[in-house]
This record gives C-alpha cells, structure tokens and sequence, in this order.
C-alpha cells in the first residue's frame, strides 16, 4: 500500500516538474526577464569590475532601442580606456596602439558573459539555476540567483537582478569555498522611456569597417582533448603567430558561454618537463611541459581544471 | 533574634548596611551561611544571571570529596628521566631541537624573502610594458605557486613573463573576436563536435 502511494506520488512530482515551464517566480523565469530586459529596455548604467587584490575596472554601459535599431555603447573609463560601440550587429572597437576596427557580431564582448544577453538557458546542460532570495544593490530592491556549476570543475556565480526592471545589478564569481574571484557592481541605473541623446550623435556611416578575421588557410592541426567540462564546447580551432613573441602555435578555443578557454599547443619545445601557474585576477594560466610539447591552458577556470585539460591532451587518429 | 540577623544578612547582601561582625558570625553559623547562599540565588535567578548548570553545594562537595580522599603514601615511580645516562641526553636533544627549529625558521625566512620578491619583478616587468593592451591597467601577475624551488636565472625569468604576456593577451583577443566566430560557425561547429565524439567515444 505504501509502496503504491510512493510511486504514485513521485509520478505527481515528476509530472508536476516537467509542466513546470519557467515562470515569473522562477530561477529560469528571472533569467529570461533579465536576458529580454538587457536587450529591449533604454538604460545607462555605470558599473565596476574588480578582482580581489588585483584590479578594478570602471565602465560606462549605455544601451537603447533607436528607430527599431539596437544600440550599445560599452566604455573603459580609466587608463587609455576602449570603446565599444555596437548597432545590431556590428560592434565597432576604437582602443590604443590598435587601429579601430569593427566585427560582426550581436552583442559586445565586454565583462559580461554575452550568453546572458541571449540565452541564459542555454546554460542549463553545465549549471543549475537557484533562487536565492531578496536583498538590496545598489539602492534597489533585487532578486538573487546562483548559477552553480554541476560538476564542479568550474566557478559559480551569483546575479542579483533588479526586482523591477530585470537588469544584472551585481555578479560575483566564487570559487567552491564562496572566495570572490570577480566581480561586476552596478553603482548606478536609470532605466528612461527614451534613448540617450549620445546615440543621435553616432555617425554610423564614419564607424570603420568589418575586418575579415580568417586568417591564410594553414593545414588544420589535429589535437584533441579527451577530457572537457561538462557543457564545454569547442568554439574554434586554427594556427596563428601570438603578437607579442611572434610564435607560432596550435590553438583552440572552448565556451561553455560563461567562460572560455584558450589551449595553446606548441611542440617542438625543448626544455625540461616542469608546470607553470600563475593567476592574473580571476585567469588562470598553466603551462605543462612535457617532452618536446608544450600545452598552456589559459582561462577563468580553477587550476585543477586546467591541469586535467592539459593532461588529456591527444592527437586525433585520422 | 534569628529573624532579625536574617533581615540583617539580607540587607548586608543587598549593599544597604556594612557591618563587619556579620562576617565573623556568617562564618560560624552553618544556618546563616546556608541563608546566605539562599540569597545570593535569588538574586540571581530575579536578575536572570544564573548559571547554565546550578551546583548548589560545590564547597560541601569539595568538603567531602576532600575527606573522603584517601593519603598516598606510596613512594614516586622511578621514571627515564632518573637513569643516569638518559637524563642526560635528554635535555641536549631538546636543546638541539631548539637549534633545529630557529634554523627552520631561518629557511623559512629565506623562501619567504624569494616568494616574496618574485611578484614584484613580475609586476614591474608588466608595468613597463606598456604596449600591451590585453591586462588591465594595473595589469600584474600574481605567481600562486612556483613549482621549480631553484632560483631562475633573470633572463630566464624575464623570458617566462614575456611569454605568460603573450599567452594572456593573446586569449584576450581571441575571446574578442570570439562572437563573431560563434554567430558564423555554431551551425558547423555542432556538428563537428557530434562527429568528432562519436569518433571517440568507440574507443
């Protein structure tokens, strides 16, 4: 008897968690508001990057919907600083020591992972969404979300969104103990009916033009990694010459649409075996030598993660 | 007679009188002193100060334990200590300890000193780069462990930062330009990632 009653009730829990499409009051449902409201509403926000003991990094992020036109503009505001513009999707970047260059795409690649602005629930194959609870940011009443990493071999993240309009007030990387790795504090938000005057004053026309990234076709190299985090997929693979010591190396790119992961191949290497750890703020960058190869991981991703990268390196069979 | 050296105890156990007979008087009579406990407790127990645990009687309990604890009369046990050769050594072992551990500590000194001066050669080895543009403006590596103990000679070390520079800047870049890649072959992209694991996953 209450064996049938356990069964039929697990058969009402299941039924009642597949129905269970994302609703307002929902993890998913706070995602979804927040990914519609970053790319539909008229706000200008100031906001800041800071690592623990390392950096701080201050930006001016205005966005706004013009003439049915997406609009962005994305500013670095101290040292040189770098500008981000973006109209639908070509996004156009004036920075120092480089000539201003645009490229295409739908959202600009600043700080904030850009899957939050398309689909945050894409994410749901590697993290779990938690609702959290309310507090207050940046003066305003918020909703806090976890996004946690299913197998661990990543960090988490905390979102704190605006209880009104959806926005991201706040984001914190944390490592598994819960140490802040990174973190984006909104100091100030205001969400206006109409768009900022600065986006009358783009001339579109004198923004530079797309650059073709594909680079002279090399053979394709052949490694692969038979071991990735859940949910990791490989983004890109070629072989290019780094600009500032002008080797040339194998390379591949992952995403898991929070963090990516470069992996740079070099053999032909000589030395002897040895590891290299080093972290800038929240990357990670490890170097594994072994025999005449050479393999560096570098990403925001803690350094047993990359090791393992690393150690599963192969060459593909055919 | 009682009642009023009661009145008395209490009214001396509140502060409002100070009579020093009272004290000798408590110490002889066993009633008194039991009253005076009494007080205290109410006291406490009106002001919410009492104890976790109340032991009512902790010094009749001594008291008893006291009388009842039997008088050793046996003589001490001989220990190592007292053979005549080991009470010797003993004392220079500790004190070759004592040596041991200053000259720990004086290792340890020194690692700390090397740790220590590393990062900065790391930083203004980074500050003075100034054309690069991936890390932040108060761009600077923080080592988190060198797993080589020996010292590296400069030009080794300069060369290293050098190349942790180019790898960083260069992953700086490639996630730039990453959106643009992701908008043209995430279509291809899948069904390579299917092929290539179903290419793997026999083995």
């Amino acid at each position: 008897m209450w064996r049938v009653f356990a069964v039929v009730s697990l058969l009402i829990c299941s039924a009642a968690s597949a129905a269970d499409l994302p609703s307002e009051d929902s993890a998913q449902g706070w995602l979804t508001k927040m990914a519609t409201a970053l790319r539909t509403k008229n706000y200008d926000m100031s906001f800041v990057v800071l690592q623990p003991q390392s950096t701080v990094e201050p930006y001016r992020w205005r966005h706004a919907i013009v003439d049915g036109k997406e609009m962005e503009h994305l500013s670095l505001l101290n040292g040189p600083g770098r500008e981000m513009v973006r109209i639908d999707d070509k996004v156009s970047v004036f920075e120092p020591n480089v000539p201003a260059y645009s490229q295409q795409s739908d959202t600009i690649n600043g700080p904030l992972p850009a899957i939050l602005f398309r689909e945050p629930l894409d994410l749901a194959d590697a993290y779990n969404f938690v609702l959290v609870g309310r507090s207050r940011i940046s003066g305003r009443a918020t909703q806090q979300i976890r996004v946690i990493c299913k197998d661990k071999t990543r960090y988490g993240f905390n979102l704190w969104l605006d209880q009104e309009s959806g926005l991201l007030l706040k984001m914190d990387m944390v490592d598994q103990s819960g140490k802040i790795i990174e973190q984006v504090q909104v100091a100030s938000l205001s969400v206006t009916e109409k768009p900022a005057d600065i986006f009358q004053k783009i001339e579109e026309e004198k923004l530079p033009d797309i650059v073709n990234n594909s680079i002279a076709a090399l053979p394709e190299h052949k490694w692969q990694l038979r071991w990735l985090p859940q949910g990791m997929n490989e983004v890109r693979r070629d072989t290019h010459r780094l600009s500032v010591t002008g080797n040339v190396i194998d390379y591949i790119l992952y995403s898991d649409g929070l963090v990516d992961i470069s992996v740079y191949i070099q053999d032909d290497y000589p030395g002897e075996s040895n590891k290299n750890l080093y972290r800038h703020g929240a990357e990670t960058y490890y170097s594994f030598h072994q025999g005449n190869l050479e393999i560096t991981v570098v990403g925001k991703i803690p350094p047993q993660t990359a090791d393992r990268m690393a150690q599963s390196l192969a060459i593909e069979a055919n | 007679m009682t009642q009023q050296k009661y009145e008395k105890l209490s009214a001396w156990v509140d502060g409002e009188i100070h009579h020093d007979g009272l004290v000798d008087d408590l110490k002889n009579d066993a009633e008194l002193m039991q009253k005076w406990q009494g007080y205290h407790l109410v006291r406490d127990a009106l002001r919410k100060e009492t104890p976790d645990q109340l032991n009512f009687d902790i010094a009749a309990n001594v008291a008893a334990a006291l009388e009842n604890e039997p008088t050793l009369l046996a003589p001490k046990k001989s220990t190592w200590r007292d053979w005549p050769v080991v009470g010797n050594v003993i004392p220079l072992v500790r004190n070759a300890g004592q040596f041991a551990i200053a000259a720990s500590v004086a290792t340890a000194m020194i690692i700390g000193v090397q740790n220590y001066n590393q990062p900065k050669d790391v930083e203004t080895n980074f500050e003075s780069n100034s054309g690069f543009s991936g890390l932040g403006v108060q761009g600077g590596l923080s080592p988190v462990s060198l797993e080589q103990s020996r010292a590296l000679p400069r030009q080794s070390v300069q060369e290293q930062q050098r190349k942790i520079i180019a790898f960083l800047t260069d992953h700086q870049q490639q996630m730039r330009r990453k959106t643009t890649e992701l908008e043209h072959n995430n279509p291809q992209q899948v069904t390579e990632n299917e092929t290539e694991q179903a290419e793997v996953s026999p083995k």
